[in-house]
C-alpha cells in the first residue's frame, strides 16, 4: 500500500498562505529592483541596475548607519529592561497576572499607542506639564521629534516581544545552579554573569532578534515621533515609493535591507550554534 | 586529619507560620561522616541549607572550628555542597565545571589542570573530561559534582540526598564510593538522607530528625538497637511494639500485662515502677518462628506464643511472616534463610506456628509513669 504523507496535506494551507503573501511579494520586489523606473511610479520592463547604483551615495549610508545605531541602542535597552522584568515574572507567584499585563498593550492599535506617546512626551504633554507644575523645569523640554523619542517608543513597542521569550527560558532555568555557583565561591554578580546569562542565552538571542529586526524596519515610529531629521531605512523606502516615485530604488533598498538582515541573523545564529556544537564534539 | 568541627547551636527557623527547625543543636566531630536522617519535611535539608548559607536561621549560631560563620555569604564559607539534582552547569564541559571554582580564585592554568585531573580521577571520570553534562549518566553527573565540590578542599562537605535520583544498584555502589572518598579526603561529611539504609551503612553517627527536632544522635547500632523513642524505632527498620502495664519489677527484669498476649517479660533498659505503662520494641528478625513447639534452653524468661501465618513474603535471603495470635494481635517475624531447602519443614500460609524471642533482644523504648 502506498504511504500517504499527511504532513504535506496538513501544512498545505500554511504553505499556500506563505506563498501568496510572502514569497510572491518578496519575489516581485526582487524583480522590480532590477527594472527601470516609470516616471510616475511603476516599472518599465527593461533590465537595469540603476536601482543599485543609486544606492552608492553618502546619504543612503548615513540613513543605514542611523538606522543600525538606533536599532542597536533600542535592542540593548529593551534587553536591559526585559531581562530583570522576565526574571521577576518567572519568580513571582502571580505569573499569569503579570504576563497578562505584558500582553494588554496588544489590544490597542499600534498607531494609537504611538499617539499616546506623543501626548505624553509632547511640549504640552503629560510629562512636561507635570515637571512644570512641580517646578523642576521652567520651560517645556523638547522630548519629542528626536532620535531619543524613537528609541523610547521602539523600546516600548518591542518590550513584550522580548519579555515573552525571555520569560519562557528563565522559567525553565534551574535556579539551584545559582546556589551551586555561590557555593563554589562566586559572588552574586559572578554567578549572574557566568551562570545565569549563559543559561538563558537562547532566550536572549530570540529577544534580540525579535527586537532588532523589526527596529531595523521601523517606519511608523520615526515618522510620527522622529521629526524631520530622523530618517530610517523604512522611511526612505516609503519616500522613494510614494514621493519620488522611484519604485526600482525603493525595491533595491528593500532587497538590501532583507539580504543584510538575513545574513546578519544567519551569522548571529551560527556563531552561537557552532560554539555549543564544538563543545559537544570535544 | 583535615576537616572541621561543626557546632550547630540552638537553630530556629520558620517559614511563615510553620516551624521548620526547633532549637536544633548538634556537635559534629572533625572528619566525621555524619548523617541527618528523617522523613521528608523534617527540616534536615533546611538545616543543611543553613550550614551552606542559602538560608538564614531566625536565631542560633553555626560554628566551624570555633568561628561563627552565620553572617558569612555562601561563597565565603569553607563548606561545599553536593546537590540532589547535581546542579552541573549545562553550558560548561566536565572539565570546566570542575575548574569553575578554581577559575573564580584566579588560579594559574597549570594548577587548574593538575587539580581538575586529580579530582576527576578520584571519582574515576578521567576519560570523560571533555564531555558536556548532557552526555553523562546520572551516576557520572553525581561524580562530577563530587569532584567539583572537593576541588576547593573544603573543611566540610554537605551532601543533600545525593543518591536519591539514582537507581537502587547504582545507589549502593555510589554509597561505597562516597565512603571511600571520605576516607581519602578525611574531611567532615554531613549527609542528608531519608533512607535509613544509606544512613546506617556509611555513617559514623546519625541524627534522627522529626518535625524540626533532633530526636536522637548516636552510632548506627545505637540508633537501631536502642532507639530513643518509638518514632525512631519505627522509622529505622521495621519493628513490633509490645505495650502494656507493668505488674512486677525485680532488679533486672520486669513483667508487663499485654492485651491479647498476657504476661511478657522485659529487661529494664530504663527505670520502671509497677503500674507504669511501658512500650517495648522487638525487631522482627529477632523473633524466632517454628511449626513445632520449641525447646528453649538457657532463657528462662522467654515466653512462647502461638499464632497463624496470615501472609508470607519470600525475599530470597529471608522470608517475612505476618503472624496473628488468637487474640488478633499481629507480629512481623523475619526468618533468615541459612539453608532454605534444608530448613525444617517449610512454613506456609495459614499454618499454625509458635513464635518467641529472648527478652534481652527487646528494647524498652518508652515508659509513661501512672
Amino acid at each position: 500500500m502506498k504511504k500517504i504523507n499527511y504532513g504535506k496535506i496538513y501544512t498545505a494551507p500554511l504553505t499556500m498562505w506563505i506563498t501568496f503573501f510572502f514569497v510572491i511579494p518578496t519575489s516581485i520586489i526582487f524583480l522590480y529592483s532590477f527594472l527601470k523606473k516609470k516616471l510616475r511610479g511603476g516599472v518599465l520592463w527593461e533590465f537595469s541596475i540603476d536601482g543599485y547604483t543609486a544606492l552608492i551615495n553618502q546619504s543612503f549610508f548615513k540613513v543605514v548607519w542611523f538606522t543600525v545605531v538606533i536599532s542597536i541602542f533600542a535592542t540593548f535597552l529593551t534587553l536591559l529592561l526585559a531581562i530583570p522584568t522576565s526574571y521577576f515574572i518567572a519568580r513571582s507567584k502571580r505569573k499569569n497576572l503579570y504576563l497578562f499585563l505584558v500582553i494588554v498593550p496588544f489590544w490597542t492599535n499600534f498607531l494609537i499607542r504611538i499617539f499616546a506617546w506623543i501626548s505624553i512626551l509632547g511640549n504640552n504633554g503629560f510629562l512636561n506639564n507635570m515637571l512644570l507644575s512641580l517646578g523642576i523645569i521652567k520651560s517645556p523640554l523638547m522630548l519629542l521629534y528626536n532620535q531619543y523619542a524613537i528609541i523610547v517608543v521602539t523600546v516600548y513597542t518591542y518590550l513584550p516581544y522580548a519579555i515573552l521569550p525571555l520569560y519562557s527560558t528563565i522559567e525553565k532555568f534551574d535556579f539551584s545552579l545559582l546556589e551551586a555557583a555561590r557555593d563554589l565561591g562566586a559572588s552574586k554578580l559572578q554567578s549572574l554573569f557566568k551562570i545565569f546569562l549563559p543559561g538563558i542565552r537562547s532566550g536572549i538571542m530570540t529577544a534580540t532578534i525579535f527586537t532588532f529586526i523589526p527596529a531595523l524596519g521601523s517606519y511608523a515610529i520615526p515618522l510620527l515621533v522622529g521629526g524631520q531629521k530622523s530618517f530610517m531605512i523604512g522611511n526612505l523606502i516609503a519616500r522613494e515609493l510614494k514621493v519620488t516615485m522611484n519604485w526600482p530604488l525603493a525595491s533595491s533598498m528593500s532587497v538590501v535591507l532583507t539580504v543584510v538582515t538575513t545574513i546578519g541573523i544567519f551569522i548571529f545564529l551560527n556563531t552561537n550554534k557552532n560554539k555549543s556544537e564544538l563543545k559537544n564534539e570535544n | 586529619m583535615k576537616g572541621s568541627v561543626v557546632l550547630i547551636n540552638d537553630i530556629n527557623k520558620s517559614f511563615g507560620e510553620s516551624r521548620i527547625l526547633n532549637n536544633v543543636s548538634l556537635e559534629i566531630k572533625k572528619g566525621e561522616f555524619f548523617s541527618l536522617l528523617g522523613p521528608s519535611g523534617c527540616g534536615k535539608t533546611t538545616l543543611l541549607r543553613i550550614i551552606a548559607g542559602f538560608e538564614t536561621p531566625d536565631s542560633g549560631d553555626i560554628k566551624l572550628d570555633n568561628t561563627s560563620i552565620i553572617n558569612l555569604q555562601p561563597n565565603e564559607r569553607h563548606v561545599n555542597t553536593i546537590f540532589q539534582n547535581y546542579a552541573l552547569f549545562p553550558h560548561l564541559s566536565v572539565y570546566e565545571n570542575v575548574a569553575f571554582p578554581l577559575r573564580l580564585q584566579k588560579k594559574s592554568e597549570k594548577i587548574i589542570n593538575e587539580e581538575v585531573r586529580k579530582y576527576l580521577s578520584m571519582v574515576k571520570l578521567e576519560d570523560h573530561i571533555k564531555k558536556m553534562p548532557s552526555q553523562l549518566s546520572g551516576g557520572q553527573k553525581q561524580r562530577v559534582s563530587i569532584a567539583r565540590a572537593l576541588v576547593l578542599q573544603p573543611n566540610v562537605l554537605l551532601l543533600d540526598e545525593p543518591l536519591s535520583a539514582l537507581d537502587a544498584k547504582l545507589r549502593q555502589h555510589m554509597l561505597i564510593e562516597l565512603d571511600s572518598i571520605h576516607d581519602q579526603v578525611g574531611i567532615t561529611f554531613i549527609f542528608v538522607t531519608h533512607d535509613q539504609q544509606e544512613a546506617l551503612s556509611v555513617s559514623d553517627r546519625v541524627a534522627v530528625m522529626h518535625q524540626g527536632v533532633v530526636l536522637q544522635v548516636g552510632t548506627p547500632s545505637q540508633i537501631y538497637e536502642s532507639p530513643g523513642n518509638s518514632f525512631v524505632a519505627d522509622f529505622i527498620g521495621e519493628t513490633n511494639f509490645i505495650e502494656g502495664t507493668v505488674v512486677s519489677v525485680d532488679d533486672k527484669m520486669g513483667v508487663m500485662n499485654v492485651d491479647g498476649i498476657g504476661k511478657v517479660n522485659f529487661y529494664l533498659d530504663k527505670p520502671v515502677k509497677t503500674g507504669d505503662f511501658v512500650r517495648v520494641t522487638v525487631r522482627p528478625e529477632k523473633i524466632r518462628i517454628t511449626k513445632e513447639y520449641p525447646k528453649i534452653e538457657g532463657h528462662p524468661h522467654t515466653i512462647v506464643l502461638n499464632g497463624i501465618v496470615d501472609e508470607l513474603i519470600y525475599t530470597g535471603f529471608q522470608t517475612k511472616f505476618f503472624v496473628h495470635l488468637d487474640s488478633k494481635v499481629l507480629f512481623k517475624v523475619f526468618k533468615q534463610h541459612v539453608k532454605y531447602f534444608m530448613d525444617e519443614t517449610p512454613i506456609n500460609w495459614k499454618d499454625p506456628v509458635y513464635i518467641w524471642w529472648n527478652p534481652a533482644d527487646g528494647y524498652l523504648v518508652e515508659v509513661e509513669p501512672r
